[in-house]
Protein backbone atom coordinates (compact mmCIF):
# COMPACT_ATOMS: atom_id res chain seq x y z
CA UNK A 1 0.00 0.00 0.00
CA UNK A 2 2.77 2.32 1.24
CA UNK A 3 4.73 1.31 -1.84
CA UNK A 4 1.64 2.50 -4.32
CA UNK A 5 1.16 5.69 -2.14
CA UNK A 6 5.10 6.45 -2.80
CA UNK A 7 4.54 5.80 -6.64
CA UNK A 8 1.71 8.24 -6.85
CA UNK A 9 3.78 11.13 -4.73
CA UNK A 10 6.63 10.75 -6.79
CA UNK A 11 4.51 11.48 -10.11
CA UNK A 12 2.89 14.12 -8.63
CA UNK A 13 5.77 15.78 -7.30
CA UNK A 14 7.78 15.39 -10.93
CA UNK A 15 4.73 16.91 -12.96
CA UNK A 16 3.31 19.60 -10.58
CA UNK A 17 3.97 22.92 -11.89
CA UNK A 18 3.23 25.76 -9.63
CA UNK A 19 1.10 28.52 -12.19
CA UNK A 20 3.42 31.26 -11.23
CA UNK A 21 3.01 34.00 -13.92
CA UNK A 22 5.57 37.02 -13.52
CA UNK A 23 5.52 40.13 -15.14
CA UNK A 24 6.22 43.92 -14.98
CA UNK A 25 3.55 45.79 -13.05
CA UNK A 26 2.64 49.02 -13.64
CA UNK A 27 0.13 51.47 -12.00
CA UNK A 28 -1.63 53.36 -14.08
CA UNK A 29 -3.13 56.86 -13.59
CA UNK A 30 -7.08 56.30 -12.45
CA UNK A 31 -9.88 58.10 -14.37
CA UNK A 32 -10.24 60.28 -11.76
CA UNK A 33 -6.21 61.59 -11.74
CA UNK A 34 -5.71 64.54 -13.23
CA UNK A 35 -2.53 65.23 -15.56
CA UNK A 36 0.19 66.67 -14.01
CA UNK A 37 2.72 69.71 -15.96
CA UNK A 38 6.14 68.43 -15.28
CA UNK A 39 9.43 70.12 -16.68
CA UNK A 40 10.33 69.44 -19.66
CA UNK A 41 14.29 69.39 -18.82
CA UNK A 42 12.99 65.93 -16.70
CA UNK A 43 11.62 64.30 -19.26
CA UNK A 44 13.53 61.81 -21.69
CA UNK A 45 11.78 60.96 -24.66
CA UNK A 46 12.56 57.32 -25.63
CA UNK A 47 10.54 55.94 -28.96
CA UNK A 48 10.05 52.71 -29.37
CA UNK A 49 9.05 52.20 -33.66
CA UNK A 50 7.64 50.17 -35.54
CA UNK A 51 10.13 47.39 -37.43
CA UNK A 52 12.28 46.99 -34.00
CA UNK A 53 13.83 50.61 -33.84
CA UNK A 54 14.67 52.36 -30.27
CA UNK A 55 15.14 56.65 -30.63
CA UNK A 56 15.95 59.17 -27.94
CA UNK A 57 17.34 62.51 -28.22
CA UNK A 58 16.96 62.54 -32.00
CA UNK A 59 19.44 59.65 -32.32
CA UNK A 60 18.88 55.63 -33.24
CA UNK A 61 19.79 53.73 -30.08
CA UNK A 62 20.12 50.32 -29.69
CA UNK A 63 17.36 48.12 -27.07
CA UNK A 64 20.99 47.41 -25.22
CA UNK A 65 22.22 50.94 -24.43
CA UNK A 66 18.61 52.22 -23.04
CA UNK A 67 19.39 51.21 -19.78
CA UNK A 68 23.12 53.22 -20.10
CA UNK A 69 21.04 56.07 -21.45
CA UNK A 70 18.51 55.78 -18.67
CA UNK A 71 21.38 55.30 -16.13
CA UNK A 72 23.40 58.48 -17.04
CA UNK A 73 20.78 60.39 -17.19
CA UNK A 74 19.27 59.55 -13.83
CA UNK A 75 22.59 60.09 -12.67
CA UNK A 76 22.56 63.60 -13.87
CA UNK A 77 18.99 64.37 -12.78
CA UNK A 78 17.29 61.95 -9.94
CA UNK A 79 13.65 63.24 -10.96
CA UNK A 80 13.72 62.48 -14.05
CA UNK A 81 10.68 60.81 -16.22
CA UNK A 82 11.30 58.35 -18.96
CA UNK A 83 8.22 58.92 -21.06
CA UNK A 84 8.28 55.75 -23.46
CA UNK A 85 6.62 57.02 -26.78
CA UNK A 86 5.53 53.44 -28.95
CA UNK A 87 4.26 54.09 -32.29
CA UNK A 88 1.03 51.63 -32.66
CA UNK A 89 2.26 49.82 -35.19
CA UNK A 90 5.32 48.44 -32.91
CA UNK A 91 5.95 45.55 -31.89
CA UNK A 92 4.32 44.80 -28.01
CA UNK A 93 7.69 42.76 -27.76
CA UNK A 94 9.72 45.65 -28.20
CA UNK A 95 7.73 47.88 -25.78
CA UNK A 96 8.10 45.43 -23.33
CA UNK A 97 12.21 45.11 -24.19
CA UNK A 98 12.72 49.01 -23.71
CA UNK A 99 10.47 49.20 -20.53
CA UNK A 100 12.45 46.49 -19.02
CA UNK A 101 15.47 48.17 -19.67
CA UNK A 102 13.86 51.13 -17.94
CA UNK A 103 13.00 49.34 -15.26
CA UNK A 104 16.09 47.95 -14.69
CA UNK A 105 17.87 51.11 -14.91
CA UNK A 106 16.04 51.56 -11.63
CA UNK A 107 13.42 54.37 -13.11
CA UNK A 108 10.58 55.30 -11.10
CA UNK A 109 8.78 57.17 -13.00
CA UNK A 110 7.49 56.09 -16.41
CA UNK A 111 5.01 57.56 -18.76
CA UNK A 112 3.35 55.39 -21.37
CA UNK A 113 2.33 57.57 -24.48
CA UNK A 114 1.42 56.00 -27.88
CA UNK A 115 1.78 57.86 -30.83
CA UNK A 116 0.72 56.69 -34.95
CA UNK B 1 31.02 -10.25 39.03
CA UNK B 2 28.07 -8.05 40.37
CA UNK B 3 26.74 -5.45 37.19
CA UNK B 4 28.17 -2.50 37.14
CA UNK B 5 25.51 0.45 38.73
CA UNK B 6 25.12 1.75 35.29
CA UNK B 7 24.53 -0.96 33.27
CA UNK B 8 21.07 -0.83 31.06
CA UNK B 9 18.49 -3.69 32.47
CA UNK B 10 16.24 -3.61 29.01
CA UNK B 11 17.40 -2.17 25.77
CA UNK B 12 15.62 -0.77 23.44
CA UNK B 13 14.77 -1.67 20.01
CA UNK B 14 17.23 -0.22 17.26
CA UNK B 15 15.23 -0.17 14.08
CA UNK B 16 13.60 2.79 12.84
CA UNK B 17 9.66 2.59 13.12
CA UNK B 18 8.61 2.58 9.32
CA UNK B 19 4.82 2.12 10.49
CA UNK B 20 3.68 5.49 9.65
CA UNK B 21 5.46 6.03 6.52
CA UNK B 22 2.52 5.26 4.75
CA UNK B 23 1.04 8.01 6.77
CA UNK B 24 3.23 10.06 5.84
CA UNK B 25 3.28 9.11 2.00
CA UNK B 26 -0.33 9.81 1.75
CA UNK B 27 -0.31 12.61 3.47
CA UNK B 28 1.81 14.42 0.76
CA UNK B 29 0.05 12.60 -1.78
CA UNK B 30 -3.00 14.24 -0.71
CA UNK B 31 -1.65 17.73 -0.57
CA UNK B 32 0.43 17.62 -3.76
CA UNK B 33 -3.14 16.18 -5.55
CA UNK B 34 -4.63 19.32 -4.06
CA UNK B 35 -2.15 21.92 -4.91
CA UNK B 36 -1.68 20.93 -8.44
CA UNK B 37 -3.52 23.36 -10.89
CA UNK B 38 -3.54 21.92 -14.82
CA UNK B 39 -3.29 25.11 -17.26
CA UNK B 40 -5.74 25.32 -18.96
CA UNK B 41 -5.44 26.55 -22.69
CA UNK B 42 -7.12 29.62 -23.18
CA UNK B 43 -7.31 29.58 -26.94
CA UNK B 44 -5.61 31.82 -28.25
CA UNK B 45 -2.01 30.99 -29.00
CA UNK B 46 0.44 33.10 -27.13
CA UNK B 47 4.20 33.67 -26.93
CA UNK B 48 4.70 35.81 -24.20
CA UNK B 49 7.60 38.66 -24.37
CA UNK B 50 11.08 37.93 -22.13
CA UNK B 51 11.89 40.54 -19.52
CA UNK B 52 14.72 40.42 -16.99
CA UNK B 53 12.70 42.88 -14.48
CA UNK B 54 9.82 40.67 -13.80
CA UNK B 55 8.50 40.07 -10.20
CA UNK B 56 5.18 37.70 -9.21
CA UNK B 57 2.30 39.88 -9.01
CA UNK B 58 0.73 37.03 -6.16
CA UNK B 59 -1.86 35.81 -5.75
CA UNK B 60 -4.88 37.97 -5.70
CA UNK B 61 -4.68 38.87 -9.76
CA UNK B 62 -8.21 38.41 -10.74
CA UNK B 63 -8.18 39.27 -14.59
CA UNK B 64 -6.09 37.83 -17.03
CA UNK B 65 -5.94 39.46 -21.05
CA UNK B 66 -4.94 37.32 -24.11
CA UNK B 67 -3.89 39.06 -26.99
CA UNK B 68 -2.74 36.92 -29.55
CA UNK B 69 -0.46 38.15 -32.85
CA UNK B 70 -3.05 38.77 -34.81
CA UNK B 71 -4.62 41.57 -32.32
CA UNK B 72 -7.87 38.99 -31.12
CA UNK B 73 -8.40 39.89 -27.32
CA UNK B 74 -9.27 37.37 -24.81
CA UNK B 75 -10.89 37.41 -20.99
CA UNK B 76 -12.22 35.12 -19.07
CA UNK B 77 -11.62 32.20 -22.37
CA UNK B 78 -14.20 34.61 -24.41
CA UNK B 79 -13.02 36.61 -27.26
CA UNK B 80 -14.50 40.14 -26.70
CA UNK B 81 -14.16 43.25 -28.93
CA UNK B 82 -11.65 46.30 -27.92
CA UNK B 83 -14.50 48.47 -27.08
CA UNK B 84 -15.97 45.64 -24.49
CA UNK B 85 -13.08 45.34 -22.27
CA UNK B 86 -14.09 48.42 -19.84
CA UNK B 87 -16.95 46.97 -19.57
CA UNK B 88 -15.83 43.60 -18.58
CA UNK B 89 -12.75 44.71 -16.53
CA UNK B 90 -15.43 47.19 -14.28
CA UNK B 91 -17.29 43.95 -13.23
CA UNK B 92 -14.83 41.56 -12.79
CA UNK B 93 -12.90 43.62 -10.28
CA UNK B 94 -15.97 45.38 -8.64
CA UNK B 95 -14.84 45.55 -5.18
CA UNK B 96 -11.55 44.44 -5.82
CA UNK B 97 -9.64 47.73 -4.84
CA UNK B 98 -5.68 45.88 -5.29
CA UNK B 99 -6.97 43.13 -8.01
CA UNK B 100 -4.17 43.25 -10.53
CA UNK B 101 -5.00 42.88 -14.03
CA UNK B 102 -2.14 40.73 -16.04
CA UNK B 103 -2.08 41.31 -19.21
CA UNK B 104 -0.77 38.57 -21.48
CA UNK B 105 0.19 39.98 -24.80
CA UNK B 106 2.36 38.16 -27.81
CA UNK B 107 5.06 39.62 -28.17
CA UNK B 108 4.60 40.41 -31.95
CA UNK B 109 1.21 41.79 -31.22
CA UNK B 110 0.71 45.34 -32.68
CA UNK B 111 0.92 48.01 -29.81
CA UNK B 112 -1.86 49.58 -31.11
CA UNK B 113 -3.90 46.86 -29.89
CA UNK B 114 -2.74 46.90 -26.41
CA UNK B 115 -2.86 50.19 -26.20
CA UNK B 116 -6.40 50.63 -26.28
CA UNK B 117 -6.20 48.00 -23.95
CA UNK B 118 -4.80 49.64 -21.45
CA UNK B 119 -6.85 53.05 -22.22
CA UNK B 120 -9.85 50.92 -21.11
CA UNK B 121 -8.51 49.68 -17.98
CA UNK B 122 -7.71 53.49 -17.04
CA UNK B 123 -10.71 54.04 -17.95
CA UNK B 124 -12.17 51.62 -15.87
CA UNK B 125 -9.88 52.49 -12.70
CA UNK B 126 -7.87 48.92 -12.78
CA UNK B 127 -4.95 50.81 -11.48
CA UNK B 128 -2.82 47.75 -11.33
CA UNK B 129 -1.33 46.20 -14.22
CA UNK B 130 1.26 43.48 -14.55
CA UNK B 131 2.96 42.74 -18.75
CA UNK B 132 3.18 39.37 -18.09
CA UNK B 133 6.59 37.69 -19.38
CA UNK B 134 8.55 34.92 -19.52
CA UNK B 135 11.68 35.65 -16.89
CA UNK B 136 15.01 35.85 -18.78
CA UNK B 137 17.74 34.66 -16.71
CA UNK B 138 20.17 38.22 -16.04
CA UNK B 139 23.28 37.71 -18.46
CA UNK B 140 26.05 37.61 -16.85
CA UNK B 141 28.80 40.19 -17.23
CA UNK B 142 31.51 38.54 -19.23
CA UNK B 143 34.87 37.61 -16.80
CA UNK B 144 37.79 39.27 -17.48
CA UNK B 145 41.04 37.89 -19.01
CA UNK B 146 43.60 37.06 -16.88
Amino acid sequence: MSDLAFLLLIFFVVTTTFAIEEGIPLALPGRSSSSTRVDASDVLEIHALAGGRVEAQGQSIGVTNVRRLVEQALAANPDLIVLLTAQRSAEYGLMVDVLDEIKLANCRRISLKTVE
Amino acid sequence: MRPSKFQRKNRVANTIPTVSMGDIAFLLLIFFMATTIFRLDSGLQVVLPSAESTENPGRERVASIWIDRDGRISINDRFVAASDVEGIVITTILGKPDAIVALNADEHAPYGIVSDVIEALKKANAARLSFTSEREERAVPPRPSP
